[in-house]
């Protein structure tokens, strides 16, 4: 009964990560049923490809994140081709209403703060890109800017946003493994 | 196209899938972008938790953990996997489980136990049942499969305990019967106790 170990472990990873999963599925579809649908996609890969489950903090959120944010992302693209249109999207939902655990709101307000920092044009550049799910060439339609320029946008941006994040004062740390 | 200048899209995932594809090829040959990329894709995991996050309807947990255990019973992953991986294949897979959940009451205590049986598509199922006792000394649990008009089927033996995953033996097929009795240790040919536990029919 080997999987059983392993069920319980991913019953942990979901119970760790689960709701920022869905966050960020939900931010980027706009759609309830989409991400949730994303969210569950996200996990079963995690599902099927470890060799062993280790549900520590570290590397299983960035793991799942980046995933959940993949399906999301492919998703949103493939909604937008079957409408024909592109969603109305990468506004910031309104925290009213939500509980939040004390945690994730010192993750978001430190990520939010960051994102203040950096010069509009890569702020939006990675957002419209990261929360939006638009693909370079569609950043540089939309914006009316040479591909170039989008590219750099997000390269300054992400490099300067690691920047932020990484200085100290900022001592909450998602990439530690407790 | 400069591949180099593509880390930063890559990161965000604003690549098309051809671009994407293009840059993992030079990935696997590139050590700086490799290097460059472990920052980038750090910062770019972080505006993940930008957001604001409201709780996830409940029932999605128990969605996930039932679909992950179905999947363990599935005997032919590589191509059902491929299929399954490709966009809403995971969705018509989940769509095609017939999921059999309850919760029974426990006679001896006030203890809640929770049955469920998933059936995958193809007829392999897996019995999950949390906050059943451990089974007394010398006895174990039997699960049986139940088919009209043919004799209980030995489904595979398990000790209880705060939660087990039984993998039933040979396939669930519809219409079918799942029940668990309590049998010496070794288990029985054919169940001699009435169930504690069986699925509606």
């Amino acid at each position: 009964m080997a999987a059983r170990s392993e069920e319980w472990a991913l019953a942990e990873l979901y119970d760790r990560y689960g709701r920022s999963a869905y966050a960020l599925a939900l931010r980027v579809l706009r759609d309830q049923a989409l991400a949730e649908d994303a969210v569950q996609e996200a996990f079963l890969t995690v599902w099927r490809t470890a060799s062993r489950f280790v549900p520590e903090r570290g590397k299983a959120s960035t793991w799942i994140l980046t995933l959940v944010h993949r399906r999301a992302v492919d998703a949103v693209r493939h909604e937008q081709r079957r409408r024909g249109e592109s969603l109305e999207r990468a506004a910031e939902p309104s925290v009213e209403g939500v509980e939040e655990d004390a945690w994730l709101r010192l993750q978001r307000e430190r990520v939010q703060e960051a994102l203040r920092r950096l010069p509009d044009a890569q702020r939006e550049a990675l957002e419209l890109a990261y929360y939006g799910g638009l693909s370079q060439s569609e950043l540089a339609e939309r914006l009316g800017q040479p591909l170039g320029t989008i590219k750099s946008r997000m390269f300054g941006g992400l490099s300067r946003l690691r920047e932020l994040l990484g200085e100290p004062g900022t001592e909450v740390s998602w990439t530690s493994t407790t | 196209m400069d591949l180099h200048d593509l880390t930063a899209a890559y990161a965000l995932d604003a690549l098309d899938p051809d671009e994407a594809e293009a840059y993992e090829r030079h990935l696997s040959r590139c050590d700086e972008c490799r290097d460059q990329l472990a920052g980038l894709s750090e910062a770019a995991g972080a505006l993940a938790f930008g957001t604001v996050a409201p709780v996830p309807p409940p029932r999605l947990r128990a969605v996930i953990l039932d679909a992950a255990a179905a999947e363990r019973t599935n005997v032919v992953p590589l191509l059902r996997r491929r299929w399954v991986a490709r966009g809403l294949g995971i969705a018509a897979a989940a769509a095609a489980c017939v999921v059999v959940g309850f919760v029974v009451a426990g006679m001896q205590s006030s203890h809640t136990r929770d049955f469920t049986v998933v059936v995958g598509p193809n007829g392999k199922a897996t019995l999950s049942i949390r906050g059943l006792a451990t089974a007394p000394h010398g006895k174990t649990y039997e699960a049986w499969v139940i088919t009209a008009g043919a004799a209980p089927r030995p489904a595979g033996l398990f000790s209880g305990g705060a939660s087990s995953t039984v993998h039933l033996r040979g396939t669930v097929p519809q219409k079918a019967v799942v029940a668990v009795t309590v049998e010496r240790a070794g288990g029985a040919r054919a169940p001699t106790t009435s169930p504690i536990f069986s699925t509606p029919t």
